[in-house]
């Protein structure tokens, strides 16, 4: 696939990032290139190198090898500045149970360096922009995922980070929330904030991002726009169409003539992924 | 639907937990972390084991004695020290005693009786009841050795002894589990408590009155008092049986006996019907009603300002007392310093001047008292980051340094322990006399200084040795076992110094003589304080995938 050249310097970038648990290559050398302003969908099946590559980026699990760039400042160096500028939700969410959720946004906007005026002030604009203020003297503990999932999207903007990292942000969230933030991360975009997010929600990714990357195994298999991808995919298509003489396991996953690729399509041509009617579990039902 | 005759039996179920339990020591000992835990807790295991079998010697010693001297009413003087221990123990070294999430069992399709059994095995598990069972075996035998035919009545009361034991130590914490879980009750069993510390006050002048008014040696007028009542209480009634047994007095054996049925009995319904409502799902969180508020229009209070420390440390602090006071176990735990006292105070007879354990040296009341408090805390401090469980990962991703995230941690020990120490200072000063200024400032000194040696290593054990921990449940607050038997070496080292010092300044007859070498000590341990504070950032992030991993477990 191609890589879509960016005249502007890299939001995020990495070069060579790998990771090894053991003998495990989980990440290996990944060359990501995220420019600013950009909705970046991260993709992958289960497994294959998703979380390990957002956690390396944010700072939570570190590289084998490899370096990475997040607004040009090396994340090794000076990891402290290159956190002012990150929002996060990572994959467990990072919240403290015990806090109300006022306390908890109150305590992360002071800890990012907000005065407490504005922390307040910002919290609680953020409860009453995730629609949190029904319960303001509940544990964060008590909240529902989805209000957890919210709060946690509040708690990674309070303090207007230029790129937000977004593992899994819409997962266990009910349509009327999801769709409070897909609105605020639109408009963090027109503001000009990178957004980098993974998800298995391959619809939202396609409505959502302009710019996708796909790993598989570990390696990064695909990187551009959808645009880029589809055609990608499409030349492969036409190219195996002409080697075999006919359609060579597209099946339920072809587009109807003139009908553009779905996301989720480009997906499981890039990663395979059928199974067979054979596999299925027959004792169930 | 296919699938559904199928009938779990509780042997099955049984068998997989304990293959469960089993698969994941194994799999724990894949790791360095898991195999040190592994050896901590056979040195653990090792200190339990002799404390268990010096005690069943020295339990078994003094049955046999007992029995075969023809004092056979003095064995509650030993059935009482095991119930004491069998039931404080679990509670002031939560250190070492671990609760079990019943969430994670419900999920299966596990009857009640099942349920029962596995938290009632599970809850036996603990070092108290190992070592009190092998006590109480240890006090068979002696009695067997003493008086054959004696063992055949002995070792069946005493088997119900230990069972009631074991079933009321499970009542006990799931009903103040219950009570701590939610503000409301929290709030009335401190009410309580509060009550029971003021009516301890009473105690000593009653007996007082009561000794004078029938001119009796004070000692001997207690026990006079005290008796009746103490022969209807378990340990008494245990040791009753026995005794009518051995006199050929059947009908009033089997009376005690029944009365010690009838508790157990009474314990078993009490525990049943919290587990019961644990079984059915009971939720105590403290969710409160949903309010109305019109949007825009709620404030939020301005995060705390702590004079002196930058907009991060007092925000961490502020977020650690918040913790705190949401933890009703923790409270409850910060109060035993003062029950310590209380126990001491009414442990003997000696009501007559400052009475009590410490009742010849009533100076030693405070350092106690506080030694005690320093103890509890560990428990905290070694462990600063048990307690965050996922959040952990904001720290890891937030832009503040490790160092002042454990400074601010480290501020709140330190104020909680300020506000420990002047609780047993009136303690000390109510319930003995207040100590005197040299003592007063001997003890301010030796407790900084070791407070200074067990931040330090606190930090680095809770970077290198984090254990997830549920401050809101109690039993659940259990550390690594690395770090409660280094804790415990560290608490050794300690003390021998400060014992040391106190006895260079006994020999010298200035007692200030040990309030300045623990501030000589104290300037050594805060200068290395600091030097571990300074490369703890470097340690954290190098230690970050463990930290995560371990705290984030579900």
């Amino acid at each position: 696939m191609s890589t879509s050249a960016t005249p502007a310097a890299p939001a995020i970038s990495s070069e060579h990032l790998t990771r090894r648990f053991g003998d495990l290559v989980a990440v290996q050398d990944v060359n990501l290139r995220v420019a600013p302003g950009q909705f970046f969908g991260f993709l992958g099946p289960n497994g294959a190198g998703k979380s390990t590559t957002i956690k390396m980026l944010t700072g939570l699990l570190a590289p084998s090898s490899g370096r990475m760039q997040i607004l040009g400042i090396d994340l090794t160096q000076d990891s402290v500045e290159v956190k002012r500028q990150i929002g996060v939700v990572p994959e467990g969410m990072a919240l403290f149970g015990r806090l109300t959720g006022s306390e908890y946004l109150n305590f992360v906007g002071r800890m990012y360096g907000l005065d407490r005026s504005t922390a307040a002030k910002r919290t609680a604009e953020l409860l009453d922009f995730m629609q949190l203020v029904d319960q303001p003297k509940a544990l964060v503990t008590d909240y529902s995922h989805g209000m957890q999932k919210k709060l946690a999207l509040a708690a990674a903007v309070i303090h207007g980070p230029k790129i937000l990292f977004l593992d899994e942000p819409f997962e266990g969230v009910d349509a009327i929330a999801s769709n409070t933030l897909k609105s605020m991360l639109q408009n963090m975009i027109a503001r000009g904030a990178t957004i980098f997010l993974t998800s298995h929600v391959l619809e939202i990714v396609e409505r959502l991002c302009s710019h996708v990357a796909i790993i598989h195994r570990g390696q990064l298999v695909a990187q551009g726009s959808l645009e880029e991808l589809r055609a990608g995919v499409e030349a492969q298509a036409a190219a195996a169409l002409t080697a075999a003489g006919a359609p060579h396991e597209i099946g339920a996953s072809a587009p109807a003539p003139g009908e553009k690729l779905t996301l989720e399509q480009i997906f499981l041509r890039i990663v395979g992924g059928t199974r067979r009617a054979d596999q299925e579990l027959s004792w169930l039902g | 639907m296919a699938g559904l005759t199928f009938s779990p039996d509780m042997r099955g179920q049984f068998a997989a937990i304990a293959r469960v339990r089993w698969q994941l020591f194994v799999n724990s000992l894949r790791t360095i972390r898991g195999r040190m835990e592994v050896v901590a807790r056979g040195f653990i295991f090792f200190g339990f084991g002799m404390g268990a079998i010096i005690g069943s010697v020295a339990l078994g010693f003094s049955a046999w004695y007992f029995v075969s001297s023809g004092r056979v009413d003095w064995l509650p003087l030993l059935l009482w020290p095991v119930f004491l221990f069998w039931q404080l123990f679990p509670v002031m070294a939560s250190a070492f005693t671990e609760n079990l999430d019943s969430s994670n069992l419900l999920r299966f399709p596990l009857t009640f009786p099942s349920y029962f059994l596995i938290r009632i095995a599970y809850g036996s598990l603990d070092p108290s009841t190992a070592m009190g069972t092998l006590w109480l075996l240890g006090m068979s035998i002696g009695i067997a050795c003493a008086s054959p035919p004696l063992f055949f009545v002995a070792a069946p009361v005493l088997l119900l002894f230990a069972i009631f034991n074991i079933l009321l130590a499970r009542m006990f914490f799931t009903w103040v589990e219950r009570w701590l879980a939610q503000r409301k009750t929290r709030e009335i069993f401190g009410v309580l408590f509060l009550f029971m510390v003021i009516g301890f006050q009473f105690v000593g002048p009653l007996v007082r009155h009561y000794g004078n008014r029938s001119h009796q040696p004070a000692v001997s007028s207690v026990v006079v008092e005290a008796l009746p009542i103490e022969r209807l209480l378990p340990p008494g009634l245990a040791a009753q049986s026995i005794a009518h047994f051995l006199r050929a007095e059947y009908a009033l054996a089997l009376g005690s006996i029944a009365l010690l049925c009838a508790y157990t009995l009474a314990v078993l319904w009490l525990l049943n019907l919290r587990l019961r409502a644990q079984y059915r799902g009971e939720n105590l969180s403290e969710a409160v009603a949903r309010t109305v508020a019109p949007a825009g229009k709620h404030t939020i209070q301005l995060g705390w300002e702590v004079p002196g420390v930058s907009s991060p440390v007092s925000a961490v602090l502020e977020k650690e007392i918040h913790y705190l006071s949401r933890s009703g176990p923790m409270l409850f735990t910060l109060l035993m310093p003062v029950v310590v006292l209380l126990i001491f105070r009414f442990s003997s007879g000696k009501t007559d001047s400052a009475g009590g354990l410490l009742g010849h040296s009533s100076d030693l009341a405070f350092p106690v008292g506080a030694a005690y408090t320093l103890l509890i805390l560990t428990n905290l401090v070694y462990n600063s980051f048990g307690a965050d469980a996922a959040g952990i990962q904001f720290y890891f991703v937030s832009p503040v340094r490790f160092r002042e995230i454990l400074l601010a941690k480290n501020l709140t020990h330190f104020l909680v322990l300020v506000v420990e120490m002047v609780l047993v200072w009136i303690g000390a000063s109510l319930m003995y006399r207040p100590p005197s200024f040299d003592v007063l400032l001997a003890t301010f000194t030796g407790v900084f200084f070791a407070l200074v040696v067990n931040l330090t290593a606190g930090n680095l054990f809770s970077v290198y040795t984090p254990k997830k921990v549920d401050l809101a449940t109690l039993g659940r607050q259990r550390a690594s076992q690395v770090t409660a038997l280094a804790s415990l070496g560290i608490q050794a080292v300690v003390l021998g110094l400060c014992a040391l010092a106190i006895l260079v300044a006994r020999a010298y007859h200035h007692i200030w003589i040990a309030a300045i070498v623990f501030i000589a000590l104290a300037a050594v341990a805060l200068a290395i304080y600091f030097l571990v504070l300074n490369r703890i950032d470097a340690i954290a992030l190098q230690r970050r995938e463990a930290m995560i991993t371990e705290l984030c477990r579900a």
